[in-house]
């Protein structure tokens, strides 16, 4: 039986694509931190497309919107 | 903390083995050393993601993404190693000096987790062993206990920062 630790975080994979919201940032999960944000919220270490090389940053869930794969 | 446990139990048994393996008790130092240094580095940048997320939630949500890069970015703790100086220099950033030193308990503390990170470069980079040889379980044991030591002096520090620049409680104490 999962967790509910376990399911937060099944549904988010590390090289998942996102989109952070209030921004046009895009970029791929590269770590889950853990429950480290206000209240125990997950945060996720987020690789940020950038040239000419990727900026990092650290958010909380609320924060990412899920995009497509890439093909 | 069962992995730390379970390390320092193998180090313990292949230190006592009878005919004595020294190469294999070698390696069960380096590793044990290698670990504990990455387990306080681990804590250390979990307290300063919390910090900095306590933070970040009390900015506008429009501006949040612009303070969570900043804290991230040049972060030492990510690649370097974490002795006194890249903790100072990543904590700095909450506006206040991170002064372990004025403790007088932090004194051995900070001299074991000096020996500790020196040790750990010697172990992940497979230096050369010192002339007076690899440290004992003892010691190692006493490094542990260091860290747990600073760790703890560090989340207070941090606590009653957070407390101060917030005007209340930044986690549950």
């Amino acid at each position: 039986m999962a967790t509910r630790a376990d399911r937060e975080k099944q549904s988010w994979n590390l090289g998942d694509r996102v989109r952070l919201r209030y921004s046009n940032w895009v970029g791929r999960i590269v770590e889950f931190r853990g429950p480290l944000g206000p209240g125990g919220a997950q945060i996720y270490r987020i690789e940020v497309e950038s040239d000419p090389e990727p900026i990092y940053t650290e958010v909380r869930e609320d924060q990412l919107i899920r995009l497509p794969l890439e093909k | 903390m069962p992995n730390l446990r379970e390390i320092d139990t193998q180090c313990a048994a292949s230190l006592g083995l009878a005919p004595p393996n020294p190469r294999l008790a070698e390696e069960n130092v380096r590793g044990y050393v290698v670990f504990l240094s990455a387990h306080f580095q681990g804590f250390c940048r979990d307290l300063y993601a919390e910090s900095a997320q306590v933070l970040v939630a009390r900015v506008r949500r429009s501006l949040q993404l612009v303070f969570q890069a900043q804290f991230i970015a040049q972060h030492a703790l990510d690649h370097g190693n974490p002795n006194l100086q890249n903790l100072k220099r990543d904590f700095s950033r909450f506006g206040f000096n991170l002064e372990l030193a004025t403790d007088p308990a932090n004194t051995i503390r900070l001299q074991h987790l000096a020996a500790l990170n020196e040790w750990r470069n010697i172990a992940a980079h497979h230096g050369v062993v010192p002339a007076g040889g690899l440290p004992s379980v003892a010691t190692l044991r006493d490094w542990w206990n260091s860290c747990d030591g600073l760790a703890t002096a560090q989340d207070r520090i941090m606590y009653n920062e957070l407390r101060r620049l917030l005007r209340r409680q930044p986690w549950p104490p």
